[in-house]
Formats: structure tokens, C-alpha cells, sequence
């Protein structure tokens, strides 16, 4: 009996030292694991707005149409006081599962940009829509995700036509082009509602 | 010295966990499709073995026998627990690509393997030897099978383009197929090369 | 419907064993002979799906409140490893048939790493109790085909002329290799 009990106190010793060293080692770490989706969130949204200074959270009031693609985050972008545009974080499923984008709108309902943040799918095919060597239009060096920025919400979106898929790959390139449309349109739509007065003073002016 | 350089060398040739004895193949084989991944686990596996063994063989003497295993779990799992959360803060993109396998840590048969064969035995110094060893010894591998997949399958070598451009990569290499396919041919050559370890061993001991 | 795909991606798309590479020890090691390789496809089932339950509460009701998440790995293990200790104690006293043909396998069970990847991986992917219990299933059954698949070409081996260079463990890898191959084709089954 009394060995039982002595075994016990040792393992409870052990793993309380375990337990408070680890809470050590994770009091440290805790700050910077959090703050990490928020500096490559960052990092992604001033390559795609490079002026941007300001962000506005407003993962709350866009919301998606199609029950398969989520959107994580949304965000008001904005230069020293004035809104230039809209980023939204959306996943929805691709060839090898989940996918994750960044894409940019900007007020004139166009596409600012598209970044790649997670994508599964299978590597030097569907993978190479997150390849930052791999170019769907090889003489002016244009990436998939690339070619999407400038691009008017108002087009088709629509593979082999206005969008060029990526070789062999059809279904990334349509999984990640209706990703790129339905987080643009939303987006499009809930700028309509907070630009409305702005807007509506401009044209009024004119 | 003599005698520590010994054990470190055990490691990195002749006790090689990955090509001789064979264990802790599971993260081997799923981390090497990039060089980065498989420096990465293997640094990550070197520092959980190093103090798992320090830790164990400096406590040797009041680890109750008949209570050893669920004690040496708990130190293993702690510090597999710190190199997560270490990688989780300061590397983010490399604890995403290796995913559940750095939690993994903890099952790998190669640290369970050495603190009972070896730590739980052992005063400091050959402790440290002998975890740096294997964990050089596991790191090297890994390395070299990722540069092979990496390479071939990619035309890259830790994310430099080292092929030429007109070089179509062999994608298979970096599918799990292409993974198990260049282990088993490592495996081949490796019995081959034990084989002729033995077979000059007793030509040593006939002259 | 989610948990069917659920199902389906655990067993055939991320095949445990052929594309994620875990569990591997057993994989190679218990494969010589197809019943026991079923044996312990089944044994992995049960603590796996038993793991997962036992795990899930102990994450969400104990270790979320408390702000203990850090100490998963540590008591994830731990209770695998006392969970296989109990299940042995307890088949050995009340069903020693069971037993027989499976507690020989228990002990290997704690080290699968493939038990312990289900249950963290419950949590990160943020499953819901039953949808963990289903990925739990999921893993194991695709576990059990991979075992059942190459004990069967193991047999077949046996009588077939290997080359010299990859007669024994190569020649595994090889087989894996291809049956690898096959099974990338499922990876567009779910869209």
C-alpha cells in the first residue's frame, strides 16, 4: 500500500513540473500564436491594397449566398480616412477539400486582387493556382489567381471563357473562380448600401 | 571522449533510427515532400529527444521502476507540447504544412526507444551524445529523401529552383505513392549495403 | 450528408495509411497473415472510436473552461494509453474469448499513431461530437481496408518471383506505392 501511495506522489510530482512548465512555455507563446492570422491577414491586404492603412472589421454584415462557401472574415479597408474598398476571407470546397481565398474588391466593383491563403489540392496541378511560378498567361506573366485583379464583377466569370483555367485542372479553376465571384458579388452589394450617401452626394453633384 | 564521439557516431551511421533500425517511419515519410518540412521536423525531433533524455537520465535514480513508462510519457509530451507551441508562435507557415505531425512527436518510437534503452541508464554526457546523434541521424535522412523528392518532383530544393526551366517536374514524387515508392527503394539499398557491412566485417575477422 | 462525406474523405480520399502515411508501423508489421490483419483493423476500430469519445468531452467540457488547452497532447495520451489499459483488463476478466483474439494486439495500440492523430485532429478540424465519431470510424475503416489489402497481396507474394533487390521490406513499400496509386484516383469523389 504504502509503495502504491509513493508512486503516486512521484507521478503527481512529475506531472505537476510538466504541467507548470508548460504553462510557462505557453504564457510566452500565447500572444504571438493569436496575433499570427492577424499579421498574415495584414500582410495579404496591403499587397493587395497597397495604400491601405486603416482596416474596419465587418465580418458581420456580409454575408454569403451560397451555403457552401463561408465567409471567415470580411473586412472594410481603408487609406488615411476614406474607404478604398473591401477584402473578404472566404473558403469553400475545392478539388482536395477546403479552399481559402483573400479577395479584394475595390469601390468601383472590380476586383482588386486574390490571394491564395489555403489550398489543398493536388500538387503541380490544382496546387498550381497557388504557385507563384506557374502562369496562366506565360508572355505577360500572369498568375491564375492574377488575372482575376481589374477584372469587372459585372463579367461572366465563367472557365475557358473570360477566365482561363489552370492546365488539366478544371475544377480548381472553377471552384476557385465561383469562390472569387460569390465573395466579389456579396461584397459589391453590401458596398452598394454603405457607399449609397456618398455616392449618391457624387452623382448628385454632377 | 573516445568512447562519447563512439555513441555520437552510432547515431548517425550504424544505429541509424530511420535506415537501421527502422523506426519512426510515419512522420519520415509524410514530411519529406519539401526540404524545409523535413528540416523542420527533424530539428523538432532532435530537441524533444535531447531534453526528454536529459531530463530522464538526470532523474534516473527517483523514477520508480514499475512507474517509468507513464513518467517518461509525461516528459515526452511535455516538451513535444513546448516545440508546438514554439513553432505555432514563431514559425506559422511550417507548423501548418507539417500539421498533426509535430503533436506527433510524442508517439515516435524512436524517443520512447532511446530513453528506455539508453537515458533511463545513463549519466549526461553519453545522454547528449546520444540524442544528438540520432537526432543528426534521422535529420540527415529526412533531408536526403526530401531533396530527392523535392527535386525530382518539384525542381526545387528548399523552395530554390535548381533545375532548368525547360525541366518537367515528376510530380509523382511529392504524391504519397512517389513517398512510399522512394523509401522502399532506400529500404533495397539499404539491406544491400548491410549486407556487405557484414560480409566485410568477417573478412576482418578471418585476416 | 456532411457526415456520409465525412465517412467517405476519412476512408478512401485521405486513406489513413496509402495517403497519409500514419500507423505505419503496424501497417508493414501485422500484414503477414489476413486474419491477423483484421484482427487488428478491428482492435484499432474500437479504441479509436472509443478514444475519440472519451477525448472529445475531456477537451471541450474540461480543458476549453478551465484554459488548459495546452495541455492536450499530454492528456490525450495519457488516457489513450490508461483507456487501452483498462479495455485489456477488462476483455481479459469478462470476455476472455474476445480477448484471445484481440488482446494481443492492445498493447501495439497505444504507440498507433494513427488513434492519436484521429483525436487531435477532431478537435482542429472543429468536429462536432458526432461528427467526430464518424471521422473516428471513418480513419479506422480505411485503416482496416489498407491492412486487409496488402495481407491479401502479401499472400499472393508468397508465391510470386520478387526481384532479389526488393524481396522482403522493399517490395512492401513498392506494393503501397501502387496501391497508392489507385486509390489518388478517389481524390475527386467529393466535390
Amino acid at each position: 500500500m504504502k509503495g502504491i501511495a509513493k508512486l503516486g506522489l512521484v507521478l503527481a510530482i512529475f506531472a505537476a513540473a510538466a504541467c507548470a512548465s508548460l504553462a510557462v512555455v505557453y504564457a510566452i507563446t500565447k500572444p504571438q500564436i493569436e496575433a499570427q492570422d492577424q499579421i498574415a491577414l495584414t500582410a495579404s491586404l496591403k499587397e493587395i491594397f497597397p495604400e491601405a492603412v486603416n482596416f474596419e472589421d465587418v465580418t458581420d454584415k456580409i454575408a454569403s449566398k451560397d451555403p457552401n462557401i463561408k465567409f471567415l472574415n470580411a473586412v472594410l479597408v481603408k487609406s488615411e480616412n476614406a474607404p478604398i474598398g473591401v477584402a473578404v476571407k472566404a473558403a469553400g470546397p475545392s478539388y482536395g477539400g477546403q479552399a481559402t481565398l483573400l479577395v479584394g474588391i475595390t469601390l468601383q466593383r472590380s476586383i482588386a486582387g486574390v490571394r491564395v491563403l489555403e489550398l489543398k489540392d493536388t500538387p503541380g496541378l490544382g496546387a498550381n493556382a497557388n504557385n507563384p511560378g506557374y502562369f496562366v498567361k506565360k508572355a505577360e506573366k500572369v498568375t491564375f489567381p492574377g488575372q482575376f485583379t481589374g477584372k469587372y464583377l459585372t463579367d461572366a466569370f465563367a472557365v475557358k471563357e473570360d477566365v482561363i483555367a489552370i492546365t488539366a485542372s478544371t475544377i480548381t479553376s472553377k471552384s476557385l473562380t465561383k469562390i472569387i465571384k460569390t465573395a466579389g458579388d456579396s461584397a459589391a452589394e453590401w458596398l452598394e448600401t454603405v457607399t449609397a450617401d456618398t455616392s449618391a452626394e457624387t452623382t448628385g453633384g454632377k | 571522449m573516445k568512447s562519447l564521439w563512439k555513441t555520437f557516431k552510432q547515431g548517425i551511421i550504424y544505429e541509424n533510427p530511420l535506415l537501421m533500425l527502422m523506426i519512426g517511419l510515419c512522420s519520415a515519410l509524410a514530411v519529406t515532400s519539401s526540404v524545409s518540412n523535413g528540416i523542420g521536423m527533424g530539428l523538432a525531433m532532435t530537441f524533444v529527444l535531447l531534453f526528454s533524455e536529459i531530463v530522464i537520465s538526470l532523474f534516473r535514480k527517483v523514477i520508480p521502476n514499475s512507474a517509468r513508462i507513464p513518467i517518461f510519457i509525461i516528459i515526452i509530451a511535455a516538451f513535444t507540447t513546448m516545440v508546438d507551441l514554439v513553432m505555432k508562435a514563431y514559425f506559422p507557415e511550417l507548423s501548418k504544412s507539417m500539421g498533426v505531425f509535430i503533436p506527433l512527436i510524442v508517439v515516435n518510437c524512436i524517443i520512447m526507444g532511446r530513453v528506455e534503452a539508453f537515458a533511463s541508464k545513463q549519466s549526461f554526457l553519453p545522454v547528449v551524445f546520444d540524442s544528438l546523434g540520432m537526432g543528426l541521424g534521422y535529420t540527415w535522412v529526412l533531408v536526403a529523401i526530401a531533396a530527392f523528392r523535392e527535386i525530382l518532383g518539384n525542381g526545387t530544393f528548399a523552395g530554390i529552383q535548381v533545375m532548368p526551366g525547360n525541366f518537367q517536374p515528376i510530380l509523382f514524387f511529392i504524391l504519397p505513392p512517389g513517398g512510399f515508392l522512394v523509401f522502399g527503394l532506400l529500404t533495397s539499398f539499404n539491406i544491400w549495403l548491410k549486407n556487405r557491412m557484414a560480409k566485410s566485417e568477417k573478412a576482418k575477422e578471418r585476416a | 450528408m456532411d457526415l456520409i462525406k465525412i465517412f467517405l474523405v476519412a476512408v478512401l480520399v485521405n486513406n489513413v495509411v496509402l495517403m497519409r502515411f500514419l500507423a505505419l508501423c503496424s501497417y508493414i508489421g501485422m500484414t503477414s497473415d489476413v486474419g491477423q490483419s483484421v484482427g487488428m483493423g478491428f482492435a484499432v476500430t474500437f479504441v479509436t472510436v472509443l478514444a475519440t469519445a472519451a477525448t472529445w468531452p475531456i477537451y471541450h467540457f474540461i480543458l476549453v473552461p478551465l484554459g488548459l488547452t495546452f495541455l492536450q497532447i499530454l492528456i490525450f495520451i495519457l488516457v489513450i494509453a490508461s483507456l487501452v489499459q483498462l479495455v485489456e483488463f477488462y476483455l481479459k476478466k469478462n470476455i476472455p474469448g474476445l480477448y484471445a483474439s484481440m488482446g494481443i494486439y492492445l498493447p501495439l495500440i497505444t504507440t498507433n499513431c494513427a488513434i492519436l492523430a484521429v483525436t487531435f485532429e477532431n478537435i482542429s478540424f472543429k468536429y462536432s461530437f458526432i461528427e467526430s465519431i464518424v471521422y473516428a470510424v471513418g480513419v479506422s475503416i480505411g485503416y482496416l481496408l489498407a491492412m486487409v489489402l496488402l495481407a491479401g497481396l502479401r499472400d499472393r507474394m508468397k508465391s510470386s518471383p520478387v526481384p532479389k533487390f526488393l524481396q522482403g521490406t522493399p517490395i512492401l513499400f513498392i506494393t503501397t506505392a501502387l496501391i497508392g496509386i489507385a486509390f489518388m484516383g478517389f481524390s475527386g469523389l467529393i466535390k
